[in-house]
C-alpha cells in the first residue's frame, strides 16, 4: 500500500469534506422540484437544472478523491465496495436527471413532471444509502444504532455480571470495554486504521502495520500502549486529536494486560498476579463496592454500604421541616446521617410524629443522632425498623430502660452506639449488645453498667466504653 | 467549578451595559469562546450542573441534601476535629520520642553522617560545635500499648491506649511563620485557605447558628506570633474563613445589645439592611457582597447561640476537676479545651486551638516542662471526656506543633540545661478518634531523633490524611482560582493508611 503517493492520500482525505456538496445540491434540486409543483413557487423549477449540474459535477470529484482515500488501505474492502459502487450509481442517476431536466432526455411529455420527481426521489434514496455506508466506514457500524431508543439491545453480546472481581475475565471485562469506548471506531474490522482492528483476538494478535500492537509480557514495548503514552501533542499518540484520550486507570488496565495476563483472552483476574491499584480499579469499572476485600494490606476496614433507593424530594423536606438535618455520607448513595439537634422537642411536640415522618426513608439512614430529646422506649420501637442504621447515638435519654433497648437487637448492621447517660439502662442491656453481631463500639458511661458487668460478660469484639 | 465570575450578572437593565465595558475578562471569555458557548454557560446554573452527576431521577433530591462538589467521596469515619496546635515546636526529644544511646553521647559533637550536610538556622548555624544534649527527663512505658512518655505528661501517659503517635513527621520549613503557614494552608506564604476552611467550603455547616470553623487561642501567649490568615479563607469564598473566639470572659464582643436597646427591631433592621445589600449585589455582582449578609445573618443568630455555647456554669464539678484548676480561668488553654468540646457538642465542625510558647531556643528544660504543665492534663482529659461521651467515635483529636526541636544543644550545655533548635526532619505528633488506629506508633527515628529511618509522613501526607477521614479525597476537592485548580495538598500527598482503623 505504501506505493500510493502522499498526495494522492492527501487529497483523499477531502473526500468527507466535499462529499457533502452533492448530497447538498442533490437535495437541494429534489427541494426545488417539489416545491415547484405549487403555483406560488413554480418559477423556481428553472433552478433544478443548475443544482442538478453542480450536484452531478461535485459528486463525480467526491468519487475521485473517494477513490484516493481507499488506497490508503485502513477500510475493509467488502463495506468499501458497497459504498463506491453505490456513489459511482448515484453520481450517473445525477446525470442522468440532469440530462432530464434540460430535456436532453427527451420523455412523453405527459409523463415530465412525474419523471422528474420520480428521478430525483430515487437519487435521495441512494444518497442515503451511500451515505449510510460511507459512515458506517468512518464511524463503525454499530454507531447510528447504538443509541436506538426502541430497538431490542443486542443482548448476546452482553456479558455475565460478575460478583466479585476475582472472577472477572480480564480481557471481556475489563479490557474490551476499554477498546470498545476508546479504539475500536476507528480500529474495526470496517474501518482498519493503519491496518490494526480490534474487532477479535485474531485481529488484534495480526497488530497493525506499525510494528506489534501487543507483546505479551512486554507493554512498554507493545505499540498499543507506546502509543497511548505519547506526549499528547506528539503526531503518533492515540487516540489521535480530537478524540477523548484514554485515563490513567484504562492504561493501568491495559498495562496489565499485557503485563500479567500476557494478553490472553480467557485469565480470570484471579488466575494472575494482580496489583492493589488494579484490583481497585476494576472493581470500580465493574460497578462492585469496596475493592476486593480491602486489598493486600488488611488495614482499611471497608465498610459494607447498603444500596437505598432514592427518597422522594418532597419527604425529606417534610423530614427537614421536623427538625432535622439530614446530610448525605456519600455522594449520590441516598445514604443520609440524620441529626435531631439537642431539645428540638418543643413543650406540645411530638416525638413520636416525627419519628413516623422519619421513618418513611428508614432504609436510607446509616447514623441517626437524637440526643438529649426526650427519646423513650416507644420510640426505640419505631427505631428498631430502621435495619441500615450502622450507628446510634441515643445519649442522654434519661426515659429509656433495658426494655427500650432490648427492641433494636434486631438492628444488624448496626456498629456503634451511644447510650452516654441513661441512667435507667442495666446490665440487662449487655445481653442485647451481646446479641447485635455486627456491634464493635458501645458507649455506656453514665449508665447502670459496671466494669464487673463487663467482664462478666467477657465478650472480646464487643468494646464498651464505661 | 465555583467559579463566581461566571456568575455576575446584574439584574438591572440599565447596569447590564456598563457592567459589559467594565469587565475585560467577560469581553475576552465571550469573544474566545463564542456567543453560544456563553449562552448555554449561563443556562446552566451550577446547581443543576452538578445534580446531574448522579442518577438523573435523584436530581430533585439533590437541591437539599447533597452536596453541591459532589462529596463526600467515601464514607468518612470522623464528622468533626479538634486541632490542638502546639505552636513553636514542641522538642519531640523531651515528650516522646525516647533515645537511651543518648546518655553515652552527652556533649560530643552531632556526627556528619547523621546530619547530611543539613543547613540550619542562622540562630545555631554558626556555632563551633553542637554539642549532643540527652534529655534530663525519665521516660517510661505506659499503657496495652507500651508507648514511651517522659515525666513532663504524666496525664497523657494515662491515655496512650487511644493515641496514634505519628514519630517519623516532617515538613519542608525550618522557620515559625513559613512552618505554621505550611501546616495550615499547605503552603509557607500566606494566601492559601486553611484546612478548617478547605472542610467548611467542602462539607458545609452542622449547625447554622454557629461558625463551621472556631480558632481559640490561649491568652497570655507569648513567643512566635500567630496571626489571621493561619485560619484564613485565602480565595475561598470569606464565609469558610476561621471565627476567632477571643479569649477571656466574652469570646465574642458586641454579642449584648447596648443599654436602653431591647433589640426587638433588630430582625427588621437586618432585613432592610439586607434587602439594601441585595440591590448592591445586584449592581456590581460581587460575590464579597453576598458573604457580607450572610455573616450578618450569622452574628444575628449567634447573640443568642454563643452566650449557650460558651457558658459553661452548667458544666458539674467532676468535669472542671477533670480538666485541672485552670479550666475555670476563661482563655486559658484548660478553658479553651472545655469550650472546644462544648462547640463540638453544638456541631462546630472544626475548632482550633494554639497554645504558644514551645519555642525553646534556651533553658529547654524548664521551658518543655512548664508548658507541659499548662496542657498535659486538659489535654488528656479532653480525650477522656470525649472518649466517655462517645464523641471520640467521630472526632478526630490532633496535638502537634509546626517541625520538632535538634538533639543538640543550642548554646550552652550543662548536665541540667540546654537550648533546643527549630528541627523540621523529623518529629512527634499524634492523633486520637475517628478512623485512627488506637495504641499505635507509627514512624522511628535514628538515634539522634535527627532523621526519619522509618514510614516518614509529610505534612502534605497528614493533610491528605485528615481529608481522607472526612471522606474525602484530597486531589478532588479543588477550586479554580487564577487560572489554575487548587487543593489544600497542592500537587502532593498520600493517604497513610497504615494509620486508619
Amino acid at each position: 500500500m505504501n506505493d500510493v503517493p502522499d498526495f494522492v492520500l492527501f487529497l483523499g482525505r477531502f473526500h468527507p469534506l466535499v462529499v457533502h456538496l452533492p448530497i447538498g445540491f442533490l437535495i437541494f434540486a429534489f427541494v426545488l422540484e417539489i416545491l415547484g409543483r405549487k403555483k406560488k413557487y413554480n418559477v423556481i423549477t428553472a433552478a433544478t437544472p443548475l443544482a442538478l449540474l453542480l450536484g452531478f459535477l461535485s459528486a463525480v470529484v467526491a468519487c475521485i478523491l473517494g477513490y484516493m482515500l481507499s488506497l490508503s488501505g485502513d477500510y475493509e474492502e467488502a463495506a468499501l465496495d458497497n459504498h463506491f459502487w453505490f456513489g459511482v450509481f448515484t453520481s450517473a442517476i445525477a446525470l442522468i436527471a440532469w440530462l432530464i431536466s434540460i430535456e436532453k432526455i427527451k420523455l412523453p411529455k405527459k409523463n415530465k413532471v412525474k419523471a422528474n420527481i420520480s428521478v430525483l426521489t430515487l437519487i435521495v434514496i441512494l444518497l442515503s444509502i451511500t451515505g449510510h455506508y460511507g459512515a458506517n466506514l468512518t464511524h463503525g457500524s454499530d454507531y447510528l444504532t447504538k443509541y436506538f431508543p426502541f430497538g431490542k439491545k443486542d443482548t448476546s453480546k452482553e456479558l455475565v455480571k460478575v460478583e466479585k472481581v476475582e472472577d472477572a475475565v480480564v480481557f471481556n471485562h475489563l479490557v474490551q470495554p476499554i477498546l470498545e469506548d476508546k479504539c475500536i471506531s476507528c480500529h474495526s474490522k470496517s474501518k482498519k486504521k493503519g491496518g490494526l482492528s480490534f474487532q477479535d483476538s485474531l485481529s488484534i494478535a495480526k497488530g497493525g502495520k506499525h510494528g506489534a500492537t501487543v507483546i505479551a509480557g512486554k507493554a512498554l514495548e507493545s505499540e498499543m500502549i507506546k502509543r497511548v503514552l505519547l506526549d499528547p501533542e506528539h503526531e503518533d499518540f492515540m487516540p489521535p486529536e480530537g478524540k477523548t484520550p484514554l485515563t490513567e486507570e484504562e492504561i493501568a488496565i491495559l498495562t496489565y494486560w499485557i503485563d500479567n495476563v500476557h494478553a490472553n483472552h480467557t485469565s480470570t483476574v484471579a488466575s494472575v498476579e494482580t496489583p492493589e491499584n488494579v484490583l481497585h480499579i476494576a472493581s470500580s469499572m465493574l460497578g462492585l463496592k469496596g475493592g476486593a476485600h480491602g486489598g493486600h494490606h488488611g488495614s482499611t476496614s471497608d465498610v459494607v454500604l447498603p444500596k437505598a433507593t432514592a427518597a422522594n424530594p418532597s419527604t425529606l423536606e417534610d423530614i427537614k421541616a421536623e427538625g432535622f438535618t439530614i446530610r448525605e455520607l456519600v455522594f449520590d448513595s441516598n445514604l443520609f446521617e440524620v441529626v435531631l439537634p439537642p431539645y428540638t422537642k418543643k413543650p406540645g411536640d411530638d416525638l413520636n410524629a416525627k419519628l413516623e415522618k422519619l421513618s418513611k426513608i428508614k432504609d436510607n439512614i446509616i447514623w441517626l443522632y437524637i440526643e438529649n430529646n426526650n427519646l423513650n422506649d416507644d420510640h426505640l420501637k419505631t427505631i428498631s425498623s430502621f435495619k441500615n442504621l450502622q450507628k446510634l447515638v441515643i445519649n442522654r435519654n434519661g426515659n429509656i430502660t433495658d426494655n427500650g433497648i432490648a427492641t433494636i437487637e434486631n438492628l444488624n448492621s448496626l456498629n456503634s452506639l451511644n447510650v452516654y447517660g441513661n441512667s435507667k439502662l442495666s446490665k440487662a442491656s449487655l445481653d442485647t449488645f451481646s446479641k447485635i453481631n455486627t456491634l464493635k463500639n458501645v458507649y455506656a458511661s453514665g449508665t447502670g453498667i459496671t466494669q464487673k458487668d463487663i467482664e462478666v460478660l467477657n465478650k472480646k469484639d464487643l468494646n464498651i466504653v464505661l | 467549578m465555583c467559579d463566581h465570575h461566571d456568575r455576575l450578572k446584574s439584574n438591572n437593565k440599565d447596569l447590564q451595559s456598563v457592567e459589559k465595558q467594565l469587565d475585560r475578562r467577560h469581553f475576552l471569555k465571550k469573544t474566545s469562546l463564542g456567543i453560544g458557548a456563553l449562552a448555554l454557560g449561563s443556562l446552566l446554573n451550577t446547581e443543576k450542573a452538578w445534580s446531574s452527576i448522579g442518577n438523573s431521577d435523584n436530581a430533585a433530591v439533590n437541591a437539599f441534601t447533597r452536596n453541591k462538589l459532589g462529596l463526600p467521596h467515601h464514607l468518612p469515619k470522623a464528622k468533626r476535629i479538634i486541632y490542638l496546635f502546639q505552636s513553636g515546636g514542641p522538642s519531640q526529644l523531651d515528650l516522646f520520642d525516647y533515645k537511651p544511646k543518648l546518655v553515652d553521647m552527652y556533649g560530643k559533637d552531632l556526627p556528619k553522617s547523621i546530619m547530611k550536610g543539613q543547613r540550619l538556622t542562622g540562630m545555631s548555624g554558626s556555632q563551633s560545635t553542637l554539642p549532643v544534649a540527652p534529655s534530663i527527663f525519665n521516660f517510661k512505658q505506659y499503657g496495652e500499648s507500651r508507648a514511651w512518655v517522659s515525666e513532663l505528661m504524666p496525664y497523657t501517659a494515662e491515655i496512650v491506649d487511644d493515641l496514634c503517635f505519628m514519630k517519623g513527621m516532617q515538613t519542608d520549613q525550618i522557620n515559625h511563620t513559613p512552618a505554621i503557614t505550611f501546616f495550615q494552608t499547605g503552603h509557607q506564604l500566606p494566601g492559601r485557605p486553611s484546612m478548617g476552611s478547605w472542610l467548611s467550603y467542602g462539607l458545609g455547616s452542622d449547625n447554622e447558628n454557629l461558625p463551621t470553623f472556631i480558632t481559640l487561642v490561649s491568652k497570655n501567649g507569648k513567643g512566635q506570633p500567630l496571626k489571621a490568615s493561619l485560619w484564613g479563607n485565602g480565595f475561598l469564598p470569606t464565609e469558610h474563613q476561621g471565627v476567632q473566639f477571643r479569649s477571656g470572659k466574652d469570646p465574642v464582643l458586641y454579642l449584648n445589645n447596648p443599654d436602653n436597646y431591647d433589640g426587638t427591631d433588630r430582625k427588621k433592621m437586618l432585613e432592610y439592611l439586607g434587602d439594601l445589600n441585595s440591590i448592591q449585589h445586584d449592581a456590581y455582582g460581587d460575590p464579597e457582597i453576598q458573604a457580607r449578609m450572610s455573616q450578618y445573618e450569622m452574628a444575628f443568630r449567634m447573640q443568642t447561640s454563643i452566650p449557650e455555647v460558651t457558658d459553661t456554669s452548667d458544666e458539674p464539678e467532676h468535669i472542671f476537676d477533670l480538666y485541672g484548676k485552670d479550666s475555670r480561668d476563661p482563655g486559658t488553654y484548660a478553658a479553651n479545651c472545655l469550650m472546644a468540646r462544648k462547640l463540638l457538642e453544638k456541631g462546630v465542625k472544626f475548632v482550633q486551638l494554639y497554645h504558644q510558647g514551645w519555642d525553646q531556643h534556651i533553658g529547654c528544660p524548664n521551658g518543655v516542662k512548664f508548658k507541659a504543665k499548662q496542657t498535659d492534663q486538659a489535654t488528656a482529659a479532653l480525650i477522656k471526656d470525649l472518649k466517655q461521651r462517645g464523641m471520640l467515635d467521630d472526632t478526630l483529636v490532633i496535638w502537634g506543633g509546626e517541625f520538632g526541636r535538634t538533639v543538640y544543644s543550642q548554646g550552652q550545655l550543662t548536665k541540667t540545661n540546654y537550648g533546643r533548635d527549630h528541627h523540621p526532619k523529623a518529629f512527634t505528633m499524634w492523633m486520637a478518634g475517628a478512623g485512627v488506629k488506637p495504641g499505635f506508633t507509627y514512624g522511628e527515628t535514628d538515634d539522634f531523633s535527627y532523621n526519619v529511618t522509618k514510614d516518614p509522613v509529610h505534612v502534605h501526607d497528614f493533610h491528605a490524611t485528615l481529608l481522607h477521614l472526612f471522606g474525602i479525597d484530597h486531589e478532588r476537592l479543588t477550586f479554580k482560582h487564577q487560572g489554575r485548580r487548587y487543593r489544600l495538598t497542592d500537587v502532593h500527598g498520600h493517604v497513610v493508611k497504615d494509620l486508619l482503623t
